[in-house]
């Protein structure tokens, strides 16, 4: 009794998945007493990018129903965040997406500037982008490296660590930590860029800019095996996209334009000029290019930052205990796999009421549900690659 | 010092000479492998491989053997336990018997059986009945599909296997490994690599194949079913798995070296070596076995239904035409 | 699904890996090597006592509860004042997250980050390392002094009750 309702449930939800094949035709099933075959991809997996239980019902290799269990790596961070002092919050922040740190804290960061109206020096806003644009890049390239590892090469990924362990150096030099920085402060950054920090990593881009080609263009791109495994493979129409709210690439590589550092800007991006890469075809490969593209634009951006930098202080006048009024304050960024943002209620205490996070790898997930039915099963991976999710953002 | 080895000629210092050997080579190049191609894999990914244990972790293989043997050996509550225990030993017997009949020097061979050929065919073939057994053995679902898959790729990849191996049967007139080499004698532009091109990268996928090798490692698939049919091993019979798996890679270098690089003859006739041409035929083998680690490091693997596409309508067709090239060509020039 | 026909792309690819087979290789052979840690790198916490007052700043802002001191007056300099003293200080290394916020809210710059990094021991209660004169115990979670406040005129309205109210929560959480 309850399986019939399972699979009505799961038909309403799917509605291509389970009119494929040998299930579809009643006489064939119940001549043949074929069954799904219900297979737990558990929380113990090494390619699930994460702590992600995926509960499918496969028909010989084809996925008929998929269903994502998250919360196995949950923390209560937005609990815990109503214990502590507003700036003590921003540890917790670094956190939640463990690959792109800065972004999190930016985006906390600013939904308090914007609770307080707080001023924020300029010089703080262009390292803000600064930080912001190597975290991007230290970012989407182990993102690539993820999708090749799982398609089966083990060697792109090591060189796309390569590239983040020098971008963690530079951070290192400048912040003192490598994944955890602590370093954007309500009111601007913790602290001025030490010396000959500029020179470093604008070496530093020219060198990735002469290696990118080699190591993660001509190696990946053109690769017949890679193209039959990714071309086709998780199909994103505009309107489904729109519909269960995803941004950042898995949004851009179907062909909507939308980026929040343009549409709704924020800190220094006004005063930097970038192209916003999107692609039309909506598959895996798409976003991969999507991914090496922006790569790119963020290496502009830097370079344009790294040149028209201003003179001044790098932190606003706060005083020690930080009290913002009653109110509420919202900050929302575009982090290297979508938009994030940070809602912020104030009661007047020295420690949050309320902080909500919308991660963009939460909501990205949901596309599991609705896309993979109809694939095989080695085509999950390389739609986790599309979503690129992080655990620590789908589950804080 | 004539008469002592033809003495050792008679059985049975024939036949224990023989079983030691073929036993030490098997297990060697299976330890040797495993280092050998996490040094490979290290070098290609911009590392050093193991390098701490011995000389630039040349004991590695040691210590791998020495925690494997350590180990216990688990097995799942509802496991079948015969067919569990015995899938690992139907995987590497194969491995192990075929190199009775490969011929590693002239009058080196442990058999010179007339029918070489289909005896190597036939005895690959028993290598997918262990991939069955080991993933229906396992009461697991993950094996389960592991089992399906490699049973499927590795019936399937045979035929193409098998086509291949014509060419150079039409070439030579006789099914004896022994006679194939020696056809191949003068020099390396007489090699069938040269007349057989397109068998031969045939021949070579189809051994990948054979071997479940990236990019055909599927049934054994890391990323989505964290090693397939093997899952549910560990300790020594994972170790047999393993090693099963890496002499039957040496094997077939070292069948593609006999069949198309031209097995122990010498790229030039003036590097002879008489006896000792067993070198040239490790040397040929080791550089097609560092070929395959290169491509396992290098490309993604394939999905299955593209993996049956490849078996089925690139590779028999090609190798059909190429066979009917060779006999139309061995009709005319005679 | 298009047959994948293996031709140029791979072969490509396979030409890149075998040109970084033969290029140098980026391992730092630790421990051999230890490579120079940058200025502001956050290493282990440690204490110059000399210097420490005993404000228990640092204790109350650490969001792990890692640091715990045992708080007395003594009497230094003989001025018949005693001053508040650290007689018992630990930081509890199998708690700290390198954040710094302790770093940044002494008022006398006491407490530090080295540049060490490598923290190893055998036991967890090993990782708790003590600075002062008495040992303080690692297994208890250490709660912050609240002082008593005078009430306030106004009810539960105003700064104090707030502050109040927060420190509550605080000793809640702890």
């Amino acid at each position: 009794m309850l399986k019939e309702e399972e699979r009505r449930r799961a038909e309403t939800v799917v509605p291509g998945g389970r009119e494929s094949g040998r299930l579809a035709r009643p006489d064939i099933r119940d001549e043949f007493g074929l069954e799904t075959m219900d297979m737990n991809m558990g929380p113990q997996h090494p390619s699930m990018h994460g702590l992600l239980r995926l509960v499918l019902e496969l028909d010989g290799e084809t996925v008929v129903r998929c269903d994502p269990v998250m919360g196995y790596l949950h923390r209560c961070q937005e609990k815990i965040a109503e214990n502590r002092l507003y700036p003590a919050v921003i540890p917790l922040t670094d956190r939640l997406d463990y690959l792109a740190n800065i972004h999190n804290e930016h985006g906390y960061c600013m939904a308090v500037e914007d609770l307080m109206d707080v001023e924020v020096p300029p010089r703080a806003e262009a390292i803000r982008v600064l930080m912001s644009e190597l975290m991007r890049l230290a970012s989407h390239i182990p993102s690539i490296g993820f999708l090749l590892l799982e398609l089966g090469a083990f060697s792109p990924i090591l060189y796309a660590f390569r590239e983040r362990e020098r971008i963690q150096d530079i951070f290192e030099a400048i912040t003192g930590a490598r994944m955890m920085f602590h370093y954007i402060r309500i009111g601007g950054v913790k602290a001025d860029l030490p010396e000959g920090m500029e020179e470093r990593i604008w070496n530093y881009i020219e060198s990735l800019e002469a290696s990118f080609k080699r190591d993660f263009i001509d190696l990946i791109e053109g690769n017949e095996i890679f193209v039959a495994r990714t071309r086709g493979v998780g199909k994103l129409t505009q309107q489904k996209a729109l519909e269960i709210g995803l941004t950042g690439p898995p949004l851009r590589c179907t062909g909507v334009d939308f980026d929040v550092r343009r549409d709704y800007p924020y800190s220094w991006y006004p005063n930097v000029e970038f192209d916003v890469v999107t692609d039309e075809a909506g598959d895996v490969e798409a976003s991969y290019r999507v991914r090496v593209k922006e790569c790119y634009q963020s290496m502009r951006i830097i370079k344009q930052v790294l040149e028209k930098m201003p003179e001044g202080e790098v932190m606003a006048d706060l005083g020690r205990r930080l009290r913002p009024p009653e109110g509420e304050g919202f900050g929302r960024v575009e982090g290297p796999r979508g938009e994030f943002a940070v809602h912020v209620v104030s009661d007047g205490t020295d420690v949050p009421y309320r902080v909500h996070y919308r991660d963009p790898s939460f909501v990205n997930m949901q596309m599991l549900q609705e896309i993979v039915p109809g694939h095989y099963l080695p085509d999950i991976m390389p739609i986790m690659g599309l979503i690129d999710p992080v655990s620590g953002g789908w589950d804080k | 010092m004539g008469a002592f080895v033809n003495a050792l000629d008679q059985e049975p210092w024939r036949f224990i000479i023989s079983f030691l050997v073929i036993v030490v080579l098997t297990l060697n190049t299976a330890a040797i492998l495993t280092l050998a191609e996490r040094k490979v894999a290290g070098y290609i990914q911009l590392r050093y491989g193991p390098n701490r244990t011995g000389f630039r972790g040349i004991l590695q293989p040691a210590a791998d053997v020495i925690k494997l043997f350590v180990k216990e050996n688990v097995a799942p509550g509802k496991a079948d336990r015969w067919v569990f225990l015995a899938a690992p030993i139907a995987m590497f017997v194969p491995a192990a018997v075929i190199w009775m009949v490969v011929p590693f020097a002239p009058k080196a061979v442990v058999t010179n059986l007339n029918i070489g050929l289909l005896f190597v065919v036939s005895t690959t073939s028993i290598g997918a009945l262990g991939v069955i057994m080991a993933g229906y053995g396992s009461h697991s679902n993950f094996s389960l599909l592991g089992a399906l898959r490699g049973a499927a790729q590795m019936i399937s990849y045979e035929v193409p296997l098998i086509l291949s191996l014509l060419g150079t049967i039409i070439l030579t007139g006789s099914l004896s490994l022994s006679d194939v080499v020696d056809k191949q004698a003068g020099g390396f532009w007489h090699w069938y690599i040269w007349s057989q091109l397109p068998m031969f990268a045939v021949f070579y996928i189809a051994s990948i194949a054979e071997v479940k090798r990236v990019p055909f490692d599927l049934p054994e698939g890391e990323s989505e079913i964290v090693g397939g049919y093997q899952i549910e091993y560990s300790g020594m019979t994972w170790a047999m798995i393993q090693a099963s798996e890496f002499a039957s890679m040496g094997l077939m270098s070292a069948i593609t070296v006999t069949l198309f690089l031209g097995g122990w003859q010498p790229p030039f006739e003036f590097l002879d070596l008489g006896n000792f041409d067993w070198i040239w035929f490790g040397l040929k083998a080791a550089l097609v076995m560092f070929t395959l680690q290169w491509v396992r490091w290098s490309v993604p693997r394939f999905r299955m239904d593209q993996l049956m596409d490849l078996g089925w309508k690139v590779l028999v067709p090609l190798s059909l035409v190429w066979l009917l090239v060779t006999a139309a060509g061995t009709l005319i020039v005679g | 699904m298009a047959m994948p026909q293996i031709g140029q792309g791979t072969l490509k690819g396979m030409g890149i890996t075998l040109k970084h087979l033969l290029s140098k290789k980026i391992t730092r052979q630790y421990p051999e090597y230890k490579r120079q840690m940058p200025e502001r790198s956050r290493g282990m916490l440690t204490v110059d006592m000399d210097r420490c007052i005993a404000c228990l700043q640092c204790m109350r802002i650490c969001p792990d509860h890692c640091i715990s001191i045992d708080q007395t007056k003594r009497d230094f300099d003989g001025s018949g004042k005693p001053k508040p003293f650290a007689v018992g200080f630990m930081i509890d290394d199998s708690r700290c997250m390198y954040c710094s916020l302790c770093v940044e809210v002494c008022p006398v710059n006491c407490i530090y980050h080295t540049e060490e990094f490598e923290v190893q021991a055998y036991s967890r209660l090993e990782l708790a390392r003590q600075f002062g004169e008495r040992p303080v115990d690692p297994t208890v979670d250490p709660k912050p002094q609240v002082k008593k406040k005078r009430p306030v005129r106004g009810g539960s309205k105003g700064k104090a009750a707030a502050k109040k109210k927060a420190a509550g929560k605080e000793e809640e959480a702890a």
